[in-house]
């Protein structure tokens, strides 16, 4: 995906580091006890969302978890079996017409006219939405980079760039919310980086992206919140820090590790304590600050080399959570 | 500099304000079809089945001696034969197309596209159906001209002159346009047909398969049927080809033309009265509509 000026575009420079979405106090979507069954099987059970408005949220969960069931709600396309889902306020069901042009969703693998050439597939969608100006397909195919090949017939397209085109149709009517289901589908390392910084720039200007996705590498790096579903239930919803950061415990490099730990696991607050595979000692604090095990340590004649809260990246968390994305909720 | 995503102010809210509407979605489907090849080969083919009874009677050895005998019977013969051909082959066009235009949306998973944006199931399904309507006029219409061209071009051959054409009188021009009356209800029931069977199977090639087998199971079917009374001597065998809409479709012309026409395929194995023939027709259409459109409305989509 490129990012080539053009007279009729606002530009702006966007400095990586510069990048902090702006994040809002307004729910733009919403789901209240969001259910769907099929037959016996329970898909989605009764799942509460919130989602901010500036929020790249990442939506997780193991194959078979409910999550493409939940996007296919949001957007009208599968009717709950009970419950609702709100976006920008309005419930979908009543006002489905009327806020469902403002959301850009790109659901699994693209869904495009095979026939037709890329920027075809744009003009097709246009027509149905209405008030799409060429001008504005000619943006959608400079941003994700098809220019050169918008002519094409899609069906000669690789993967990776009818995952592009998808995007270019989500983005089409310059959605408010953008719901996009494993959007990196195909992609190559430089098409994912890309990807990852679309959606900075889209929140920048105030949009909300909603990602489904496998990649929690990816997920961990671009997500603000991210919410983690297992056999249809909510298992947990927060912030990135939050939720790598969750368990409280430190990481102390000490001299006499196994007595240290002895002394910390004979106290109210330490029966957790433990040591790792290389032989670190992991503790939580008196307090659940480190200051105050460092002290204790110290005290008790433990002088700690160093002292670092633990945290689990993504991943380990969420095979926490889902019992290694397979089985049951832990 | 990093080319921002949303659009200038003004765009915006001219984008924003946007919301789908059925001519555009109409438009968006006549579009589609005129992007896809299939559509086109299928006109050419079309085109070249209408001009081959023309070519045969060109060829004909006594044709020309028929026309300068007895032209209003010779003009009749050979506009029943050419509106009988494009009865046939404008349904196999219709069944293609409808494929295309409704299972095919399925097949691809294109309908998540746009019902994700707010379109809705009978909306779309209607401007569908739509779509594949005006084409069927248009084949219609142009068929009827083509086949009226044809007819003048060929009695100029013919005859060297165009005086023949004197002979089409009143009763000409009202069975003629009773035939077209036929050629409509076909195509009709044609695309009804097409528009259940990929509504019920959500694919092209389901719905391909299942609509172009039903016209050669039912016309098969009046054989069957006549075995099946010769080895029981049951009457309810011949009866029941009163309702196989094939037969009944083929059967059309000898319903509403005073005098009947020029028919192809099977018949159905008893009388049945002008009326029943388009009650029957009648209610395939009304139980082919309700599934596409009930199936259409009520369904999650899947795909």
């Amino acid at each position: 995906m490129t990012d080539i000026p053009d007279a009729t575009l606002t530009t702006g420079s966007a400095p990586r580091a510069s990048i902090a979405p702006t994040r809002s106090d307004e729910v733009v979507l919403r789901t209240r006890n969001l259910t769907k069954h099929y037959g016996q099987r329970l898909a989605v059970d009764h799942l509460n969302l919130e989602v901010h408005q500036g929020d790249i949220f990442g939506f997780l969960g193991p194959n078979g978890a409910g999550k493409t069931t939940t996007i296919r709600m949001a957007l009208g396309l599968i009717t709950p079996s009970g419950g609702s889902v709100e976006i920008l306020g309005q419930d979908i069901a009543t006002h489905g017409a009327r806020i469902l042009p403002r959301v850009g969703a790109l659901i699994e693998t693209p869904a495009l006219y095979l026939y037709m050439s890329g920027r075809d597939n744009l003009r097709a969608v246009a027509s149905v939405l209405g008030g799409v100006p060429e001008q504005r397909i000619d943006t959608v195919l400079e941003l994700v980079g098809l220019r050169g090949r918008q002519k094409d017939r899609v069906g000669t397209y690789s993967l990776g760039m009818k995952q592009r085109l998808g995007v270019a149709i989500a983005l089409l009517q310059d959605p408010d919310v953008l719901i996009l289901d494993e959007p990196a589908n195909g992609l190559d390392p430089a098409g994912i980086v890309e990807m990852r910084d679309l959606m900075h720039r889209l929140t920048l200007e105030g949009k909300t992206v909603f990602i489904s996705s496998h990649l929690l590498s990816e997920v961990q790096q671009i997500c603000t919140r991210v919410a983690i579903i297992n056999l249809g239930k909510l298992v947990t919803e927060s912030s990135i820090e939050e939720l790598t950061n969750s368990r409280g415990e430190f990481t102390v490099a000490v001299e006499q590790a196994g007595e240290a730990l002895k002394l910390i696991q004979a106290q109210p607050w330490g029966g957790a304590a433990h040591l790792d595979a290389k032989g670190m000692l992991i503790a939580p604090a008196p307090s659940g600050r480190g200051r105050d095990l460092n002290l204790f340590l110290t005290r008790a004649g433990f002088v700690p080399d160093t002292i670092a809260q633990s945290t689990e990246d993504l991943e380990q968390v969420f095979l926490r959570l889902t019992n290694n994305g397979s089985g049951d909720i832990k | 500099m990093s080319t921002m995503v949303a659009a200038t102010s003004a765009r915006q809210a001219q984008l924003h304000s946007a919301t789908p509407s059925f001519p555009g979605i109409l438009r968006g489907e006549i579009f589609k079809v005129s992007r896809q090849w299939t559509t086109w080969i299928m006109l050419v083919f079309l085109t070249g089945i209408l001009i081959l009874p023309y070519l045969i009677m060109l060829i004909a050895p006594n044709a020309k001696a028929s026309l300068a005998a007895a032209p209003l019977p010779f003009l009749t013969d050979q506009v029943e034969t050419n509106l009988a051909v494009l009865r046939v082959f404008s349904g196999f066009f219709l069944l293609i197309l409808t494929a295309r235009v409704i299972g095919l949306e399925y097949q691809l998973g294109t309908i998540r596209i746009l019902l994700a944006r707010g379109v809705g199931r009978l909306q779309l399904f209607s401007a569908k159906l739509l779509a594949i309507v005006t084409f069927a006029l248009l084949i219609l219409i142009g068929g009827l001209l083509l086949d009226a061209l044809l007819t003048v071009v060929m009695v100029a051959i013919l005859a060297g002159n165009l005086n023949a054409l004197n002979a089409l009188n009143t009763t000409f021009w009202s069975n003629t346009w009773l035939y077209i009356v036929t050629i409509m209800i076909s195509m009709g029931a044609t695309i009804l047909l097409g528009a259940a069977m990929n509504a019920i199977g959500r694919s092209q090639v389901f719905g391909l398969s299942a609509s172009l087998v039903w016209f050669p199971a039912d016309n098969i079917g009046t054989v069957i049927m006549t075995l099946a009374y010769r080895v029981t001597h049951n009457t309810f065998w011949q009866n029941v080809t009163g309702y196989f809409l094939g037969p009944i479709l083929n059967n059309m012309p000898n319903y509403l033309l005073p005098k009947g026409g020029l028919t192809i395929g099977a018949f159905p194995l008893v009388t049945i009265s002008n009326t029943q023939g388009l009650l029957v027709t009648a209610a395939y259409c009304v139980i082919f509509a309700a599934v596409a459109v009930i199936l259409t409305w009520k369904r999650d989509v899947q795909e």
